[in-house]
Order: C-alpha cells, then structure tokens, then sequence
C-alpha cells in the first residue's frame, strides 16, 4: 500500500464552472488519482470501463460523489450512464447539483480518528461515548 | 425446547431425522457414508426432506411458504449441514428463490412458489463458466433478442444441481459491448425448454461432496420467453449481486453445521481412547484443542447470529456484512476442523472405523464452503473497496449517529426480540460506509463501564473484557488511521496488504459481535453464557492473531468451557450459544477403544 505523497486536489472545487463542468472535472480527477492515469488522457465522453473502472469500482465511485456532493444517488448511476459525459448530463438534470456544488464551501476534509491512546492505567477507558457531539 | 422460538423447526426436524450416530435414522452416518462412497445422488434422502416439507421454509410466508426468519433459516440448515453437507447444500440450492423473491414479478414469484411447494420443485444457479470463473461481466453465454423473448447460446459449469434441477437461474450477456448492464437474469424453468436445445454436462469428480450433481449446462439456441427474465434486460448482475448478499452470509450455516460435527466426533474418540493410563480428554493438550475448537464455533455463532437478524433490520449494510461473514466463518472453522484431527490421530484419515469415518467426509466436504459462492479473495476484494467509506463514516459519527446506531444493536443483537418482516428491496450494492456492529464498539464498551458499577459479574471477568475490548478499539483505531493515510486504487490489482488489512477487519468483526452479543443477552442464554469466560477466552482467542499476548489468561477458564463441552457432548445438544437438544438415542456404546470409562471432570 502507498502512503499518499499529498493532500488530494480533489476537494478544490472549481466553483465558477458551471454544475456539468464541475462534475466532469471532479469525476476526472477521481478517476486519475485512483487509477493513475494522466487526466489529460480521460475523455468524458468514453465508457468507464475504458479506463479500467470495472462493474463494482463504479458502485464505489458514487460512494465518493455522494459523499463529495452530500446527495443520495442511485447505485447503479454508472451503470445505467456509464461515461462521464452522460453521468453529469443526468444528475444536472434529475439532482439539485447546482446547489449542492454552492454549499460545498463549507465542507470539512477527512481527517484521521485521534489514536486511542494505549491507557497503562485501567481507568480512562469509560464513557468513550463523551467522544461524540 | 429452547425458549427462543426461531430454533423450533431446527429442534422438531432434528427430532424428526433422528440421532445421525444411529444407523437407523433418516440420514444417519452410515447411510451418509454410503451415498459418499457410492457417489450417487441422495434422491431417496431428499424425498424425505420434501416429504418433511421442509421445502416450505424457503418460502415467504406472504408467498404461502413458511419462511419468517433468516435466524431460523440458519439453525435448520445447520441441523442438515451436521449430518451432511451433500443433502445440506444439495436442499438448500432451494435459497436461490431469494433471486426471485427480491426481483421476481408477482407472476414469476406465485409460480416459483406453487411449484417448489406442491411438485417438489428444485433450483440452480448457473453464473459460473469453465473460462471465467467468478469473473461474471466477462462471460460468454449470450442471450439474444428475438420477438417474444431470448435465445441462449453457451455454456454453465461447474454448476450444483444442473442437471437433477427443475429450475436454473442463468446470467447471460445481453450486450456484446460488455458493461456492468450487459447481463440479463433469467429463471430458466427447464420443463418449458425444446429438449433440443439444451444439454446437461458430465459429473464432475470432486475430492468432496462426491454425491452432489457437480456438471453444467449447455444451450443451443435457446429459445427462453420474456416471462422468464428478471427485472429488465441489462439487470442481471444487479439482482446476481444482491442474491449473494444473502447466500453468501449463508454458507457460514454449513460451516458451523460441518464444525458441530467434526467436533463431535473427535470428543466421542476422545472420551474413549486411553493412552498413557489417561483417557485423552484428560490430556492437557488435547483438552485445550478441544476447547479451543468449542470457542471458534462460539465466536462463529457471534458474528452469524447476529447476520441472520441483521437482514431483517439493516439489509442496507450487507454488502459489507455478507462478505466479513462469508469470509471469516467458513475460514475460522476449516482452521478449526484442521486444529482438532491431531486428537483423533489416525483415525481422521479413515474412511471407516470410527464413526463410520465421518470425520474425513466433514473434511473434504467442508472445504468446498468457503470456495464457492464467491471465495475468499472475492470476498475480501468486495470488502476492501468499502475500507475507505466505512473509515470516513466511522471518523464522522455524532451523538446522534450512535443513538440511532444503539437502539439498531439493541434489535439485531437482542435474541429474545422478534426480528421484523424481511425487505429485500433495502438491499443496497454498496453500504455507505455503515457498519453497525464494529461502529458501535464505543456502546459496547459503554455498557461493560455500567456493568462493572453494578456489579453483577465476577470482577475478573470484566476487568479482563475491559482490558481485551479496549484492544480492539485501538486496534480499530489503528486501522481506520492506516487506511485514511493509504492511497485507494481501483480494481483488481489491489496490493496483497490490503487483503490482511481485510482479514483484521473481521477479526474486530467477529470479536465485537461476540461481546454486543454477551452484552444483550447475558441474562437468557444460561449460566454458562451469562458468566463470561467463554468470551473472555474468545476476545483472547482472537485478538492474539493480531498482537502478542500472552498464551494463558486463565486456566481455570479454560476448565469451564472444557465442562460445558462436555456436558453438551453429554446431553447431546448442539455447541453453540443457542445450545437447542440434538436428537437423541439408546444405540449400544460403540467399542471402547480401551477400557477406560466415560467422565467428566469434576
């Protein structure tokens, strides 16, 4: 496994696109960080399939654009519109992509859980639910 | 009869079948060992099966079947899996009408009951091809169009049941271009073929399950008519790959019927044998193997428990539940059958002699579970596309998240509450990165915290839960903090880390479901439960595969899980948490195998 060399330059939305470029360029620069592939060499109009991208990677792709545009989409969203083209052309149409691109402003980046510090005492492991707000 | 209702047509279709050791039962070993060596299809057996109705329990009720719960579903195939996993997995390719009914039309579902119900009707399942393996998108049987439905052109093999099958469902290329919509799913009833253009493929010799119909099948312009599709054309893998979510988390049924069975045997021999002027049960190491074994069927029945009720409550989920469950079962218990043979000595190699030889059968039998139905490597690959979703939903759970998550546990891991009605249509391909079990893991410590206050357990016990349960959260800790700080590819080129980066995840799987189990029913399985060592002993278990720790934790534990083996060896009822009564018989004591007297350690 690689450790990643930096901080991915995915999160820097493009706001001054309009919705379908922003989906296009998010979609292609996912696509070459996680298949390393020169995003140059991505065209929006191919299959996925065409860069590798197989059956289940795809269903794992709408995870990071769900996630990505805080929105609830279908499985199967590059099965059934399986280039970037088409993909973008039908969540323009059937999501409020627009706004959901406006808000990502405020959207934090991952960041790795705190380590559970090895506890040498017994006490200290009680109320972890104190954790969560 | 246990007091937990979904064990209740196990226990009637245990005492039904009769004690397997007894010659003269249903399917009893020796008859079992007869249909192996003779490689035959068991019909006569399955008849009896039918005849039993059990065919009725993989039926929705709503469907005119019997079918409520997956947790019973589990016990009564474990109840056929001890005797033989041949009749076992050879009755319930019957839970392939899950396929229909989670995607069949109303018409194709009456029609699939009434048939299975009232003709004995059978299933297959046909995805498999001799060039493609597990490789589905890319296989070469095609289905074109033509008015009225399909032709089908290609072969399926090795498939169960293919030939001696009324039903078989077929995944077929609809779409030359390939993709993930080029599949089509039908339920191909094969009464209604031209006999023309289809072929059955020869049996396949197997090193287990030799009485099973392993072949294929073959079709030649097919013609199959629309009323046979699944969904829509270009659904198929969709409706293949939910079907598996429940088959897969199924397989672990034959598993820990196999597991109960090998088990068995080998302390029948160890109660018998002398050597040394002990009986081999009093031998420190083998008392330990044994126990060990009595521990991975208990930490086996933790994680697929709590699966079984989980569909019914969180079937969102299972994309990731199925694949920790299919790989982690099927593996814990082949390490476990392999770890307790040294105990019987030359006699697992036997295809005779004691116990009629079924220990060797269980063997070669059970090794094909953890093979089929999507390996190992499948498994672990579906998983380890879900690592970084499940890190990112875990590092971002609120208050609120784990209230709704605590009362979600309380209902899956609760044995005494009813599981809802199954909806299949909640089965998502991909979970989002929820995983309930491992992400409550905070509440179960939570709850441990008040048990200690209210003092109801042995303080040791708990003090040693604490120590062990705060393990697994650093260790998950450290999991989550690995898997942010990686680089995720796509694909089928993932490094050969990340799948023992998979591995580890089930492990915290299993050990968490083993204590949210203990946590929630500790006052309504028994005393033996409610004390705790048994899970002390697994956390242990578990957790050293991960980091070191010292071998013993504590020898008088052991001694009490070595006394609740026996005693279930003793009364005959099943190794589980759920320990239901097995049935029964006077037959004569077969030969000692020196003069040594049945005991128990007091």
């Amino acid at each position: 496994m690689q450790t990643q060399s930096s901080s991915s330059t995915i999160e820097e939305t493009k706001i001054a696109l309009n919705p379908t470029e922003a989906l296009q360029d998010w979609l292609v620069a996912q696509l070459s960080t996680q298949l390393s592939l020169d995003a140059s060499t991505i065209k929006v109009s191919e299959p996925l399939t065409r860069y590798g991208l197989d059956s289940i990677d795809a269903v794992t792709l709408v995870g990071d654009l769900e996630e990505w545009l805080d929105l609830e989409l279908p499985d199967t969203l590059f099965w059934d519109h399986p280039s970037i083209a088409q993909a973008s052309a039908y969540l323009v149409e059937n999501f409020e992509v627009e706004n959901a691109i406006a808000s990502l402003a405020t959207e934090t980046k991952v960041t790795a859980p705190a380590i559970t510090e090895p506890s040498t005492e017994k006490k200290g492991w009680g109320n972890l639910l104190g954790r969560f707000k | 009869m246990s007091h937990l209702k979904p064990y209740w047509v196990a226990q009637a279709l245990e005492k039904d079948l009769g004690d397997p050791f007894d010659p003269s039962s249903a399917l009893s070993f020796k008859r079992i060992i007869e249909i192996d060596e003779s490689e035959e299809f068991p019909q006569e057996e399955i008849d009896w099966l039918y005849n039993w109705k059990l065919q009725h329990y993989y039926i929705p009720a709503e469907l005119g079947g019997e079918f409520t719960s997956f947790e019973e579903f589990l016990a009564f195939v474990r109840v056929l899996a001890r005797r033989d996993q041949t009749i076992g997995i050879a009755m319930t390719t019957l839970f392939w009408s899950f396929i229909t009914w989670i995607g069949g039309s109303d018409a194709q579902k009456q029609a699939l009951s009434q048939r299975v119900k009232n003709e004995n009707g059978t299933l297959s399942l046909g995805y498999s091809e001799r060039e493609h393996g597990s490789d589905l998108v890319g296989g070469s049987l095609t289905a074109t169009k033509v008015p009225g439905g399909y032709l089908l052109n290609g072969e399926k093999w090795p498939i169960n049941r293919a030939t001696r099958s009324d039903f078989i469902y077929i995944i077929a290329k609809s779409d030359p271009q390939g993709g993930a919509k080029c599949l089509t799913l039908f339920m191909v009833d094969k009464r209604e073929l031209n006999r023309d253009h289809y072929y059955n493929l020869p049996k396949i010799l197997t090193h287990g399950i030799r009485a099973s119909d392993m072949s294929g099948i073959g079709f030649n312009n097919c013609f199959v008519p629309d009323s046979m599709r699944i969904q829509n054309e270009g659904d198929g893998l969709e409706y293949a790959l939910k079907g598996f979510q429940i088959t897969r988390t199924f397989c672990a049924a034959f598993s820990l019927g196999a597991g109960d069975t090998a088990l068995r045997t080998t302390l029948n021999f160890a109660l018998k044998r002398t050597l040394y002027n002990k009986t081999v049960i009093d031998l420190p190491q083998p008392r330990k193997t044994l126990v060990d074994a009595f521990l991975d069927l208990l930490i086996s029945d933790c994680e697929t428990i709590p699966a079984a009720r989980g569909f019914h409550i969180i079937p969102e989920q299972f994309s990731v539940w199925a694949s920790v469950v299919k790989y982690f079962v099927p593996v814990q218990i082949e390490t476990m059958i392999n770890n307790v043979y040294v105990v019987l000595g030359s006699r697992f190699y036997f295809r005779e002699e004691h116990d009629y030889g079924i220990f060797q059968k269980v063997l070669r039998d059970n090794s094909v579970i953890s093979m089929f139905d999507g390996s190992t490597v499948v498994n672990l690959h579906a998983l380890i596309l879900q690592l970084r979703p499940l890190t990112k939903y875990r590092s971002r759970r609120t208050a609120a998240t784990m209230a709704a998550l605590s009362d979600r546990l309380e209902s899956i891991f609760s044995l005494e509450k009813a599981v809802p009605k199954l909806q299949p249509e909640k089965l998502d391909l991909f979970g989002r990165g929820v995983d309930d079990p491992l992400q409550g893991l905070e509440i179960a410590l939570d709850r441990l915290s008040g048990l200690k206050e209210a003092g109801e357990v042995d303080g040791q016990v708990i003090a040693h839960l604490s120590e062990l349960s705060l393990i697994i959260l650093e260790e998950l800790d450290l999991h989550d903090h690995q898997i942010s700080h990686s680089k995720f590819e796509f694909g089928h080129d993932q490094s050969p880390e990340l799948f023992e980066i998979a591995k580890k995840y089930c492990t915290l799987h299993a050990a968490t479901c083993c204590l949210h189990i203990w946590l929630y029913n500790r006052t309504v399985l028994g005393d033996f439960f409610a004390q705790g060592e048994w899970l002390v002993l697994s956390l242990h278990r578990l957790l050293r595969t991960l980091r070191p720790l010292p071998y013993t934790i504590s020898d008088r534990y052991v001694e009490s899980v070595a006394q609740e083996l026996l005693k279930l060896h003793k009364e005959a009822k099943l190794f589980s948490i759920v320990p239901f009564q097995l049935a029964q018989s006077q037959i004569p004591k077969d030969k000692s195998y020196a003069n040594s007297e049945f005991q128990l350690h007091n």
